[in-house]
């Protein structure tokens, strides 16, 4: 190409450009500024829903309510890794960019410690606290305040094959030694079905798993404020999660990259006869195109003999950020969207599974979405994960020394005393 | 005629260049090593200066140097097997006649898709139970679970994805060597691999290095592909540097600690790029 | 080598290229009830709802024009502020030219995670926060170090007969640049340039911490926001990568042939 063809082409290009330009201004322009004198806060969340129509109703419901008050919704990606590192990134800069964010249950600690969030004692008072399952007040109490108020929860449920136990007489689980030998026993009558799949890979979904087999042993990894991670109750409940790949082989080996879609296609495909995972797979085993519609079932969780079960709580809770130029009207909306009416209406639109104990006995919302009545009691008996400000960096000890664990790297033993020596040094490490 | 007497000066030249890094660069760089001597973490109150503390828990740190053999190991295998092949291909492609464009589209396909989507992809064709090598294969190798194979299964995927990075770069110096030099070989009667050790790799030499250069400075950041397929596990056998860094940083808050490993994947590189100068020198005396 | 031998091999490589991404484009198209199920290896009814849900559930068609935007003037950018330098480095005479390379490559060396924090500081206090000029500062300064190296090698292995020629025949060093040099190293450029756009077009890390709208949202951003809270799209999410990627490669199949294979075929001098 010679100079002259070079050159038209860069010119060429440069005005292409120029013209986009104009047209990306001309096109955000429509968006519009607020209305003058109009309070504009923003609510940062994760994509929690697919259509998001009814939220977007709701939002504006609000509006109408406070005039004067426009929100605007900002999503992030879904991922939780992801939304941390926004948020850590944002709030330690102080920004004032957003007002409200939901925050994942085991970060409320952590933010309040670091002084990102404002407090919220005000809209959620001791008296009205009842109100809520105990399990999501727990994670958002820190030192005795408030600093979010729970929006919707979740907790670990044991979904399993109807039809195949049926067919072979089997009854449904109620301790995990019982789940073994179903899951041998019936593995060897069906060729090519799993017997137990779960979530084993080095995130945080494993401290998940591995939590609640140490919780319905009886065992604890913090108790009075101390650590108790490495005790003779914790180390046969994380042998048995470890034989059930090594020993009992009802698990197979590949669980160490499972999460939960993965394992959730197993068994969706009917190659699975047990399932731990949150509630949302529920309505995707219902769906009439699913493989295994129509023969799923689902209850709480084993227990170890003499222990009780235990899910870990998981949920997402509302929190107003500490730099914050609109905080009372951002404490409003939070206040608005924990509402009774706005869980209730959450829940009717997307099967949203609230954080307030009323709406599971609302026979209009029970008839719409018959799944949240199993549920209740799932939620009222969950746990949250240690409520420390470092549980983040607690986590990321306790999936390293659990995936050594399942991938039969390293003995319970010696894991939980690893796991123990670091978390002395993380929780001793205060200046 | 002398070339040094110029009218305009190279500084014109460099000026827009040298006044755009520093405006950009200059503050985070020095943010981060002035952090990296800080205890700077957000659960502790405010930073203070703690001068070589963060190098010494570095040093004293078993997880550091796990990360830091799987980041050589990945390093080392994964840029040598990109070089090999690039220049395989790119030497194919470069006396490929008819539809070559079409080649180096093609080609560049594996380096064009976004990393967060061919990390997903390729997580899942590596499932062990749903999918797609397992099935074609017949077998059942538990590909990213597995501690012996969860490495070599991220450094595939990553071979597969920056070859074209390499390709690209030899491509284009091969097309820089006139042809006239190659028609001289013919006519001396040279043979295929004395054209190709005597002539053209000398003449690629300085492209070689840029290639060799970048893709150690890229595989020893490698955090998205690693990070999407594995996480860093199982039991952290797949946890790099980087890896570490985003977990102390934006997981632990620790901003120090996170900033010395920054600086300590700084020096390893830089070290790296020492050695390749040394021995390019060597090789082309 | 045996133009057999090569046939194979090329075939080969294709193959290795395209496999992944072939099967990314077969995902594309499965219905949603056969996403995830093995046997079959291909769809038994192919389907456009993927595609069709992309552009529908989100502003998938403005998060394309904004990367686009983002990533031409990034490679503009770069080109023309990277260029110049390099020919200063290669053919003028300046003093401290290692150093020089050596810091530019230096830049390049640190971990993106974290630089990504002190950045967003500092243009969240110039005001350039949720804008696409913050994304184009960023991506330029960060593929400078490449242009820079890459281009500085090309100019360097210009015959210096050449550019001594043009100045004997009155050229300013600009003219002698713009007009011999240039258009000598149009592979280095292309290959820069293609390798800065994707870079640009790709990038994750900054267009997530920077940017927080549709506004000035990227495709690597709209694309990690299909995914629900657990359930992830991967036919909506094949269907965008076979979107997104197609451009990139056609614009390089183009520039490949106009430019590259234009020049060096008139090059074929004595």
């Amino acid at each position: 190409m010679s100079p002259p063809r070079l050159a038209r082409c860069v010119s060429g290009c440069a005005r292409a450009l120029l013209l986009a330009w104009v047209a990306a201004l001309l096109a955000a322009c429509n968006a519009g500024p607020p209305a003058p004198g109009a309070t504009v806060i923003v609510f940062k969340h994760g994509k929690l829903f697919g259509d998001p129509a009814p939220l977007r109703a709701l939002l504006d419901e609000f509006e109408r309510h406070h005039p004067g008050t426009v929100v605007r919704e900002e999503t992030l990606p879904a991922a939780s890794d992801e939304q941390h590192q926004f948020y850590a990134i944002n709030l330690q800069a102080k920004s004032p960019a957003f007002d409200v964010l939901a925050v994942d249950v085991i970060w409320v600690a952590e933010f309040a410690h670091a002084g990102w969030l404002r407090e919220l004692t005000p809209q959620l008072p001791p008296h009205e606290r009842a109100a809520f399952f105990p399990g999501p007040i727990e994670a958002v109490t820190y030192r005795g305040r408030v600093y979010a108020v729970p929006w919707f929860v979740d907790a670990g449920l044991l979904y399993y094959r109807r039809d195949l136990l049926e067919k072979h007489g089997f009854a449904v689980p109620r301790t995990w030694e019982e789940l073994a030998r179903t899951a041998q026993a019936v593995m060897a009558r069906e060729p090519g079905i799993v017997g137990f799949v779960w979530q084993g890979k080095q995130y945080e979904g494993l401290v998940c798993n591995a939590l609640e087999y140490v919780w319905s042993n009886g065992g604890e990894v913090m108790s009075g404020g101390r650590i108790a991670l490495d005790s003779p109750r914790n180390r046969q409940a994380l042998a048995f999660m470890a034989d059930l790949v090594h020993r009992y082989g009802v698990t197979p080996a590949s669980v160490t990259t499972a999460t939960e879609e993965p394992s959730r296609h197993v068994f969706g495909q009917g190659r699975a006869l047990f399932l731990r995972n949150w509630p949302y797979a529920w309505r995707l085993f219902q769906d009439p195109r699913s493989q295994v519609h129509g023969k799923v079932g689902v209850t709480m969780l084993p227990r170890f003999e003499g222990g009780v079960p235990a899910a870990t709580l998981g949920g997402w809770q509302l929190a107003v950020n500490r730099s914050s130029r609109h905080p009372e009207a951002a404490a409003e909306l939070v206040r608005y969207l924990t509402s009774a009416p706005a869980q209730r209406q959450l829940a009717l639109a997307y099967g949203f599974q609230p954080a307030r104990i009323a709406p599971y006995r609302d026979p209009e919302l029970l008839a719409a979405q018959p799944f949240l009545a199993t549920l209740e009691r799932v939620f009222a008996e969950a746990r949250p994960r240690p409520v420390t400000p470092y549980y983040v960096r607690v986590s990321q000890v306790l999936q390293s020394e659990f995936s050594a664990i399942v991938a039969g790297l390293k003995t319970p033993g010696a894991a939980l005393a690893a796991a123990e020596r670091k978390l002395r040094e993380i929780l001793a490490d205060e200046t | 005629m002398k070339l040094e007497r110029e009218l305009d000066r190279p500084l014109w030249y460099l000026l827009p260049g040298g006044v755009l890094l520093a405006a950009v660069t200059l503050f985070p760089l020095a943010h981060v090593l002035w952090a990296s001597l800080e205890r700077r973490s957000v659960l502790h109150g405010p930073p203070r200066f703690v001068g070589l503390e963060n190098y010494l828990r570095l040093a004293a740190d078993e997880r550091f140097w796990n990360a830091l053999g799987n980041t050589v190991y990945f390093a080392a295998v994964s840029v040598a097997l990109e070089l090999l092949l690039g220049l395989a291909i790119a030497l194919m492609l470069a006396r490929a006649w008819r539809g070559r464009a079409l080649f180096y589209g093609v080609i560049l396909l594996p380096w064009a898709v976004p990393t967060a989507v061919s990390a997903r992809m390729w997580e899942w064709m590596y499932d062990a139970e749903i999918g797609v090598l397992n099935y074609l294969a017949g077998a059942h190798v538990n590909w990213l679970g597995s501690p012996a194979w969860a490495l070599n299964a991220a450094i595939a995927m990553d071979v597969w994805k920056s070859t074209p990075f390499v390709v690209l770069l030899l491509l284009a110096g091969l097309q820089g060597i006139p042809q006239d030099v190659y028609r001289a070989a013919a006519v001396d009667g040279a043979s295929g691999w004395s054209v190709l050790a005597r002539i053209t790799l000398p003449l690629l030499a300085p492209v070689i290095m840029v290639a060799l250069v970048f893709r150690t400075i890229d595989a020893f950041r490698v955090f998205d592909a690693i990070y999407v397929l594995t996480g860093g596990g199982p039991a952290d056998s797949t946890e790099t540097l980087s890896i570490y860094a985003y977990k102390a940083l934006f997981q632990g808050l620790e901003f120090g600690y996170g900033s010395a490993l920054a600086v300590s994947v700084f020096a390893c590189v830089g070290l790296a790029a020492l050695l390749y100068a040394r021995l390019m020198r060597e090789a082309l005396r | 080598m045996r133009p057999v031998l090569r046939a194979a091999g090329l075939a080969l490589v294709i193959t290795w290229c395209l496999a992944p991404f072939l099967w990314q484009v077969i995902t594309s198209v499965r219905p949603a009830a056969e996403l995830m199920s093995l046997p079959p290896l291909i769809p038994t009814r192919l389907t456009a709802e993927h595609y069709a849900a992309i552009f529908a559930g989100h502003p998938f068609l403005r998060i394309i024009a904004n990367s686009a935007l983002v990533a031409a003037c990034t490679t503009l950018l770069a080109l023309a502020v990277g260029a110049p330098a390099a020919f200063a480095l290669a053919l003028l005479r300046v003093r401290g030219r290692a150093v020089i390379l050596a810091g530019v490559l230096a830049i390049s060396m640190f971990p993106p995670i974290a630089t990504v924090s002190p950045l967003f500081l500092a243009l969240s206090a110039l005001g350039l926060h949720d804008t696409l000029a913050a994304l184009v500062i960023t991506y330029t300064t960060f593929s400078l170090p490449l242009a820079v190296w890459l281009l500085t090698n090309f100019f360097a292995a210009l015959p210096r007969e050449l550019y001594a020629a043009a100045r004997v025949d009155g050229c300013t060093a600009f003219g002698a640049f713009a007009r011999v040099a240039l258009p000598l190293a149009a592979p280095g450029l292309l290959a820069a340039g293609l390798l800065t756009f994707i870079f640009a077009w790709n990038e994750f890390l900054f267009a997530l911490t920077f940017t927080a709208t549709e506004a000035a949202r990227t495709i690597p951003v709209g694309i990690a926001l299909f995914p629900g809270l657990h359930e992830v799209p991967y036919g909506e999410i094949a269907a965008a990568a076979v979107t997104v990627t197609l451009p990139v490669v056609a614009l390089a199949c183009v520039f490949q042939r106009r430019i590259v294979e234009g020049l060096t075929a008139g090059a074929v001098k004595g």
